[in-house]
């Protein structure tokens, strides 16, 4: 499969953009509208373009795309801690950080708190798993062709 | 937090464990290391409901009447630690027999952590997503571990045939939820009396139909057979002793609890079904030869039994449909974990697991029969007790026809045994298959623990069914 | 809007019906995606309601729409891209095997594969005798 020089150049340069649109929707989550998951699919679109312009070998080459599992995992593990921490400390499950009536620390305009963390976690989750199933797809194809 | 504890041990291994190449001794080391405490664990759960009541926590410290509730009753109990030990044995037998795929671990534990939160939720909608994670986890088993041949195919058909019924339960929970305007069990419970009766015997039939695909019930038993003849033994001692509870259970929350009054108004249809389920299951078993063929449609067979229970109904019916489904559970996971190994010790374990699913004392399985006469006796329905009657013959037949076709015969060379499944087993094997044989055998001789249990639990279902 | 709902439910579900039970896998992978998005707004219509937003803080005395379902059917969504991309997987599994998408062909070859395999085994009983 080949792909002009121009869908080349341009979805390179589009490859930066997509992850910090992604990061955007990711942290304005609690302002306004986005969340972790449809952060992470953005992002995981960012590397399917990628994938279609250049083909998955040069990706691969370019992009630590084999270490998309523990990227999942890592996320995973995370929302399991916004889940379990609070239990350590005897709480119930998932429970909230800070508690009610308490002011949360701000870094910048973002509120530093558990939800924050849980999606972060999600996104992590979701990226790491479409890239994973994007590149299992690829691979599939590329496989079949030769 | 004893509740939240199970899934707390699960949840990360799987994690780790999703990492690791589960075809290494370690990885499957830590699978079992976990499903060891999350069995323990829900043991001392079950303990502490037996004596103590339901206990519950609520998700994020939300006040009760908004938070999403972790809840367990005696029900629930009995059906999550059953389900680990399942899973424990079969996973240990996995391990013993050197695990073939990278995933098995990891899809194991995954599976366990779904069903033990399916099993301990007290909310609707985590009930569904549980349920999600526990079938994904075992379409994903059926890929990694499955025989030559047609492994895919089947896998591909029991994934499309349970997808369906599991989209066709969250249609019913979508209406479930318009009817009532609530997803915690209880409540939905006690506001379920005041649904419309047409709606209440449409969302009865649509929840029936998606846990009667799960168990393999007669009219939608076709996608089982060929998915456990197409994998490994251990993983069909799963499918067979873990998963197919999610029916069990389901039909005991959803049809005792939740929609009693639709599963009155169709005892006679649900009697049938079952009758129909047995006299099938049975009949097809006693016309295959391969053993794991037989176990499979005697898993239909025993399907209908949970069914006529729960048709008998009253305390006494709900009580046999909870013994059954525990003492099946086990006898299943016996029965396949041995049914591929050889030698004096297996041919004993093989035969108390086939005693057991005949129902001769002393074994978990005369329990489960037993309690099942009492329900037939108990609404005085002759034509149940002939069923059960003539259910256990058949069952008997074709049990001691695989028994002796597969142990009392020397082995020809080259003879059918088309996966080269069939050795004498590693020792660690056979130690897995003489503890499941004598777990439904200590079942059999101190059975007080499991009626009880199983008593409380009917009990809790009548006490929080609308009446 | 009760209607509308009920009607693009109704031919999602039936769209996805007519495509599982055409003999070809990937068509059986649409079906079943059709049908997920069919229980999906199903979720949705559980809960159509008219108000405002349910942000704190409230305008008193007007009613709120229902978040709830809004979260069941984000959920819902989420499970069905992991069902559909493990469908995806095992049939290409099959398709790998079978070197073929036709459900039909490929009972056909499982059948020839099983009367190769009983011919080149001893039949059991006679092997005793």
């Amino acid at each position: 499969m080949t792909t002009s020089a121009l869908t080349r150049m341009i979805s390179r340069s589009l490859l930066a953009p997509t992850l910090i649109v992604a990061l955007a929707i990711l942290v304005k989550g609690y302002a306004s509208v986005g969340d972790g998951f449809s952060a992470g699919v953005v992002a995981a679109l960012g590397i399917l373009l990628q994938m279609l312009a250049f083909g998955r070998d040069q990706v691969t080459a370019d992009l630590p795309i084999h270490r998309a599992p523990l990227v999942a995992m890592t996320g995973l593990f995370i929302g399991f801690a916004v889940l379990a921490v609070p239990v350590l400390t005897g709480g119930a499950p998932l429970e909230h950080w800070p508690p009610p009536d308490e002011k949360p620390i701000y870094l910048g305009t973002v509120e530093l708190i558990t939800a924050v963390v849980f999606d972060i976690g999600v996104f992590l989750l979701v990226l790491g798993s479409c890239v994973k199933v994007i590149d299992a797809l690829a691979g599939a194809a590329a496989e079949d062709d030769a | 937090m004893l509740i939240a504890l199970p899934i707390l041990i699960l949840f990360p291994v799987a994690i780790a464990l999703a990492l690791m190449d589960g075809r290494r001794k370690p990885a499957g080391i830590i699978a079992i290391a976990a499903l060891a405490f999350a069995t323990a664990a829900l043991g001392v759960l079950m303990a502490k409901v037996a004596i103590d009541g339901p206990q519950e926590v609520v998700a994020g410290g939300w006040s009760p009447d908004v938070g999403i509730r972790l809840r367990v009753d005696a029900l629930g109990a009995i059906f999550a630690l059953t389900t680990a030990a399942v899973l424990l044995a079969s996973m240990a037998q996995a391990v013993a027999a050197g695990c073939a795929s990278r995933t098995t671990p990891t899809l194991t534990v995954f599976m366990a952590l779904g069903l033990t939160g399916l099993f301990l939720t007290g909310d609707v909608f985590s009930f569904y997503v549980f349920f999600e994670l526990a079938m994904i986890s075992a379409y994903g088993l059926t890929a990694g571990e499955g025989l030559a041949g047609g492994r895919f195919r089947a896998g591909f058909i029991f994934a499309v045939v349970n997808l369906i019924g599991s989209f066709l339960f969250l249609i019913a929970i979508g209406a479930l939820y318009r009817a009532t305007g609530t997803l915690e069990m209880i409540e939905v419970a006690r506001r379920a009396a005041e649904i419309n009766p047409n709606t209440a015997i449409l969302l009865a039939v649509t929840f029936f139909v998606a846990f009667g695909v799960k168990l393999g019930l007669f009219p939608f038993h076709a996608w089982l057979p060929s998915v456990y003849l197409g994998v490994q033994p251990h993983i069909a001692a799963m499918f067979a002793g873990a998963l197919a509870n999610i029916g069990a259970y389901g039909l005991l929350r959803f049809g005792g609890v939740i929609l009693p009054r639709e599963l009155e108004l169709g005892a006679t249809a649900i009697i049938v079904l079952g009758g129909v389920s047995i006299v099938y299951g049975a009949i097809q078993a006693i016309s295959r030869r391969e053993t794991r063929e037989v176990l499979a449609y005697s898993a239909i067979g025993h399907a209908g039994y949970v069914l006529v229970a729960l048709g008998l109904g009253g305390p006494v019916g709900l009580t046999a449909a909870v013994v059954f489904s525990v003492a099946n559970a086990l006898n299943k996971t016996l029965l396949f974990l041995t049914s591929e190994l050889r030698g004096k010790f297996m041919a004993t374990a093989f035969l108390i697991g086939a005693l057991s699913v005949a129902g001769v004392p002393p074994s978990a399985g005369f329990f489960g029969k037993a309690s099942l006469f009492e329900a037939g006796i108990d609404a005085e329905s002759i034509a149940a007790l002939v069923l059960l009657f003539v259910g256990g013959a058949l069952t008997f037949v074709y049990l001691f026809q695989i028994y002796q076709h597969d142990r009392w015969r020397p082995r020809a060379e080259g003879e059918y045994d088309r996966d080269n499944l069939i050795t004498a087993g590693r020792p660690a094997q056979r130690t897995v298959g003489v503890i499941v044989a004598l777990v439904v055998l200590v079942l059999g001789l101190w059975p007080q623990p499991l009626l009880a249990v199983a008593d409380q639990a009917a009990a809790q279902i009548e006490q929080e069914a609308p009446r | 809007m009760n209607l509308l709902y009920a009607i693009v439910i109704g031919t999602l579900f039936g769209s996805g019906v007519l495509l599982m039970l055409k003999g070809d896998l990937f068509r059986v992978v649409a079906g079943i995606v059709l049908v997920s998005n069919a229980a999906n707004l199903t979720l949705m219509a559980s809960g159509l309601t008219r108000g405002q937003a349910p942000i704190l803080p409230l305008d008193p005395g007007e009613p709120v729409a229902d978040p709830l379902v809004q979260a069941m059917t984000l959920t819902a969504l989420v499970i069905g891209f992991a069902v559909t991309a493990v469908l995806l997987a095992l049939s290409l599994g099959v398709y790998r095997s079978g070197r073929s998408v036709d459900l039909d062909d490929l009972s056909e070859q499982e059948t020839e594969e099983a009367l190769e395999r009983e011919a080149t085994d001893i039949p059991p009983d006679e092997a005793v005798l």
